[in-house]
């Protein structure tokens, strides 16, 4: 498709804040699943609800919400700054935040649905038999609930792909930095000339998605031809 | 869900949607105006006094104008249109999009960098010899509307080149994708210094204008309006108000200027 060195740029800059974002949410997206599928405690409804809020919120509002919570001058975010020295304001790791917590719900339905399809049976026949609650996760819970993670992290890594607004609102809109392969397509549309640019990155999306699918289809299979061993 | 529930959620959604028609056909007397975001609190009141004074409603769309003339574009079709430079108003003049004989020059605007009002920094006179990288901490930005398509950004740039300080701020910018978004980080502190229009600064009430861009340094900054169908009366009498002292003065207040064809030949 002979693309541009920027759109390279974007392109890589676009797989590597997916990515990030998919593994920063992961660990966090397995706690609160396991939380909402398996624990009743009163306000769970209100944290079903927080967890989903990504996904009704319109992204720009996300955007917004990030600004004041992890700005360089926000509360937050300057604490993180001047305590662990990570800075997202302008920077990629801020766009890989966007979108781990807008991408969230999507991890956090998927492992729950697998979550909840688990034989409690297995894990009580387990407890009789010594196992700890460590050891009764990671060697039941968890690879019976693999194939929920994959598809989780494939979807989530996919609408990360696509993450527009809550990008451009937080962390603006830098080539190299902060601009991914949306934005890029953003840009080139605003400009009177872009529109063939927009046209082959919009191409590149395409293909993209395709690979995206193709992978979560491989991984599905995979899965289910290890369970059957 | 019961079938009496779904009932009656059809006849509300029913009823809804008639009172909307409704209402839309008792104010037949409007028209619909797409202006540059920058446009916003001027053209408002503006359009207030203009229903006020002809019974006429008039509807806004302010978006960038790249956004605007994108929508023109792609079948949108507003009785008037507002464009923050001409190059936009060039592009739907080339695809035949407006009546080419309506596009007046209406008003011209400065650019000015602005930081927050609790800033440390001080008035200043932007020439060759200014560092403004030495102004910002690590990891801190210049917040601007892109360069590459945002007017305001484009006339920054434009100017930065001509002071051959272009070359140090390019990687030190924040690209936004509108004046008023590089407006909104400098508000809050996250950019300590923005390149914006004197009249984004002026409407604020939370930031200070350090230092102004010298006028030559750009093109003059021009706002252009053209009506889009010839024989439409209606947009021709919206933009013939243009032509009236008090309309012209709306604007000023804002901090607008008038365009005059001599600012453009300095």
């Amino acid at each position: 498709m002979g693309l541009s060195n920027a759109e390279i740029v974007a392109l890589l800059l676009s797989l590597k804040v997916s990515s990030v974002a998919v593994l920063i949410a992961l660990p966090f997206a397995i706690v609160v699943a396991e939380i909402l599928a398996r624990w009743r405690f009163p306000g769970r409804a209100f944290v079903d609800g927080l967890v989903h809020l990504p996904l009704i919120l319109p992204p720009v509002v996300m955007g917004y919400l990030l600004l004041i919570t992890f700005g360089a001058k926000a509360p937050l975010g300057h604490w993180l700054a001047e305590t662990i020295g990570i800075r997202f304001m302008f920077s990629w790791t801020g766009a890989a935040l966007a979108a781990a917590i807008v991408t969230f719900p999507f991890q956090v339905r998927s492992i729950r649905l697998a979550l909840e399809a688990i034989d409690p049976g297995l894990r009580d026949a387990a407890e009789t038999l010594g196992a700890g609650p460590l050891d009764r996760f990671f060697s039941i819970t968890l690879p019976l609930a693999l194939p929920g993670i994959i598809a989780g992290a494939i979807t989530a890594f996919a609408a990360s792909l696509g993450e527009f607004g809550a990008i451009i609102t937080f962390v603006s809109n830098i080539p190299g930095e902060t601009r991914t392969l949306p934005l890029a397509i953003y840009s080139a549309l605003q400009s009177p000339d872009g529109e063939s640019i927009a046209a082959r990155l919009a191409g590149l999306s395409i293909l993209l998605a395709f690979f995206g699918l193709a992978l979560s289809e491989i991984a599905a299979s995979r899965v289910r031809r290890m369970m059957e061993r | 869900m019961s079938m009496l529930r779904i009932r009656l959620i059809v006849l509300l959604a029913i009823a809804l949607i008639c009172a909307d028609r409704t209402y839309a056909a008792e104010s037949k007397q409007q028209i619909t105006v797409f202006a540059a975001a920058s446009l916003t609190e001027p053209m408002t009141e503006f359009g207030e006094n203009y229903a006020t004074a002809t019974g006429v409603e008039v509807r806004f769309s302010f978006a960038s104008s790249s956004t605007l003339a994108r929508q023109i574009e792609a079948g949108a079709l507003p009785d008037v249109f507002f464009s923050a430079n001409s190059q936009w108003m060039d592009y739907l003049t080339e695809r035949d999009l407006i009546t080419q004989n309506s596009r007046t020059k209406l008003l011209s605007n400065q650019i000015v960098l602005a930081a927050p009002l609790n800033s440390p920094l001080h008035a200043f006179a932007l020439n060759r010899q200014t560092k403004l990288s030495d102004m910002l901490k690590s990891g801190e930005r210049i917040a601007m509307g892109d360069p590459e398509h945002v007017p305001a950004g484009i006339y920054s740039a434009a100017g930065l080149r001509h002071l051959g300080l272009w070359e140090e701020i390019a990687p030190l910018l924040a690209r936004t994708d509108n004046t008023r978004a590089a407006l909104a980080l400098v508000e809050r502190g996250e950019a300590p210094l923005g390149f914006i229009y004197a009249t984004d600064a002026a409407i604020s009430k939370r930031v200070q204008v350090l230092a102004h861009m010298p006028t030559g340094a750009h093109q003059p900054i021009r706002y252009e309006a053209a009506i889009l169908e010839p024989e439409n009366r209606r947009a021709a009498a919206f933009l013939n108000y243009f032509d009236r002292t008090d309309t012209l003065n709306t604007f000023l207040r804002y901090g607008f200027r008038p365009y005059v064809e001599e600012f453009a030949n300095e």
